[in-house]
């Protein structure tokens, strides 16, 4: 419980919290209290992701879920620390993960302010392609929310550095769009999360095709056009 | 050659202008003694930025370089729009980060971590009371609704339409699973199988039936089971034409196999199948 502190820090006292990444403070107990504060909320939307196919899927998705968020976390920081080096950034890995921790636990928040959302949309619809879309939706929403967060953080953490700060700027964003395609193809190999009705429960699914053909051809078959296959 | 086209209407405007530089330096004279007034509460200024004018004349870029205000030499005063834009990109205030910023003051804790912690607790309450098993078939509150998901179509997905008949999807093709031994044999499950209307199966076209081909230790022939009868087999050749594999050969007793009535053969010109 004493762990979740954390949260207050990082929503209603972002600046401080990031000048304290900055400085230094405290970083080893700030990265646990976010690892186990976003692990846990990871772990209950991802449970109730997986409720709407069976009690395997629940356990599986509230095991993958935040397995998804920690791999994207590990594939994508070196590249962001070592680039930032290269421009000009005076900032340790250590601080860099926290930053990134950070802008994943805004995400985690998010998502498990809208679990009860989720839950109601479990309880009341069946059509498993909505309940797809609606998850897709809520994860990009907290997604925005953790990069807005990340965004601030990485300002503010690098500001003790002033050159490159533009160059620097830009990849940042350039690195965001990376770690979303990493992240989507990362929960694409990772799947299922809910678990199609039609199928038994699987660990994992065989690979093919990719996230956004499925997200469009969900889309199309919500509209009537097409049939997923 | 502008003091030449000077005329009474300029020298209006001139007034105009005059009336309006006073207005503006009273207002930056009072702005001027309430900054001087100490603060007791390091909050930051509020959002609403000055106007590029009041920049102009309060700014000390405004006061070293900006002849902006000179009132009397039309010629002096730069283009509105350049200025505007010049001294508000050096006048903004500093973001996060940037130097001269500072942070607002700590937030008084509203015990954020407390909430959320109950939240935890709410809906982990809540996950287990869904995830309950209701009746004997083990079905739970989040999975109550009936099936009216859309199907996700692909190898292995098992139909039934109106009549009795269970197929299984392969290639695109429906395949008739033409025993309950077969069914049992290949490892489906009730579970598995999907009430789907007729013009859903229509939209596909037939594949080879999935039959369980039985043989017993004390005989060389192999019979396909086709809706509870035995349908010999006449040779290799035939076994391997008909895609069957030796996997799909399930051993049984002989007199399991006798009791079973005969089918046609495969080929049906096979002649009269032979006793096993």
């Amino acid at each position: 419980m004493k762990d979740l502190a954390v949260i207050e820090n990082i929503l209603r006292n972002r600046h401080h919290f990031f000048i304290e990444i900055r400085d230094g403070i405290g970083l080893q107990e700030k990265i646990r209290a976010m690892l186990i504060s976003c692990i846990a909320f990871l772990a209950l939307y991802g449970a109730v992701m997986g409720s709407t196919h069976s009690l395997w899927q629940t356990l599986s998705s509230a095991v993958k879920l935040p397995l998804l968020f920690l791999a994207t976390l590990i594939v994508c920081t070196p590249t962001l620390y070592f680039f930032n080096v290269l421009f000009g950034s005076n900032q340790s890995m250590t601080q860099n993960v926290a930053v990134i921790i950070t802008a994943i636990t805004v995400t985690a928040v998010i998502l498990l302010s809208f679990a009860p959302i989720t839950m109601f949309f479990l309880l009341t619809t069946s059509h498993y392609q909505f309940f797809k879309l609606l998850n897709v939706a809520i994860f990009a929403i907290a997604g925005i929310a953790g990069v807005v967060f990340l965004s601030q953080g990485m300002r503010m953490v690098a500001a003790s550095g002033n050159e490159g700060a533009g160059a620097r700027r830009w990849l940042l964003y350039l690195w965001i769009i990376v770690y979303a395609f990493v992240g989507s193809q990362m929960a694409w190999t990772l799947r299922p999360f809910i678990g199609a009705p039609s199928m038994q429960f699987e660990l994992f699914r065989q690979l093919g095709g990719n996230f956004y053909t499925n997200i469009f051809a969900s889309i199309g078959e919500i509209l009537g056009f097409v049939t997923v296959r | 050659m502008r003091e030449k086209s000077s005329s009474p209407k300029s020298s209006t405007i001139d007034q105009i202008l005059d009336l309006l530089l006073d207005a503006l330096l009273e207002r930056q004279a009072a702005r001027q003694a309430q900054a001087e007034q100490p603060d007791t509460v390091p909050t930051p200024k509020p959002s609403v930025p000055p106007s590029p004018i009041e920049e102009a004349t309060t700014g000390p870029l405004a006061a070293s370089e900006a002849p902006v205000m000179e009132p009397t030499t039309e010629e002096r005063q730069p283009p509105v729009k350049s200025a505007r834009r010049s001294q508000k990109s050096q006048h903004r205030r500093p973001r996060p980060g940037e130097e001269g910023w500072t942070p607002p003051p700590k937030q008084p804790s509203i015990h954020l971590g407390r909430t959320m912690g109950r939240l935890l607790v709410i809906l982990v309450a809540l996950m287990a009371l869904i995830n309950i098993p209701l009746n004997r078939h083990g079905t739970s509150l989040a999975r109550i609704m009936p099936d009216t998901a859309a199907l996700v179509i692909r190898d292995g997905l098992v139909v039934k339409g109106s009549g009795p008949e269970i197929y299984a999807l392969e290639d695109n093709r429906l395949r008739w699973i033409s025993s309950l031994e077969a069914f049992e044999f290949f490892d489906y499950h009730w579970e598995q199988v999907h009430i789907v209307d007729d013009d859903f199966l229509d939209e596909f076209e037939m594949g080879p039936p999935i039959h369980v081909l039985l043989k017993c230790q004390g005989s060389p022939h192999i019979y396909a089971l086709e809706s509870s009868k035995k349908r010999w087999i006449k040779d290799i050749p035939t076994f391997v034409a008909e895609g069957y594999v030796w996997e799909d050969v399930k051993g049984v007793s002989c007199s399991y196999l006798r009791d079973l009535p005969d089918g046609p053969p495969i080929p049906d010109d096979a002649g009269p199948p032979p006793e096993p």
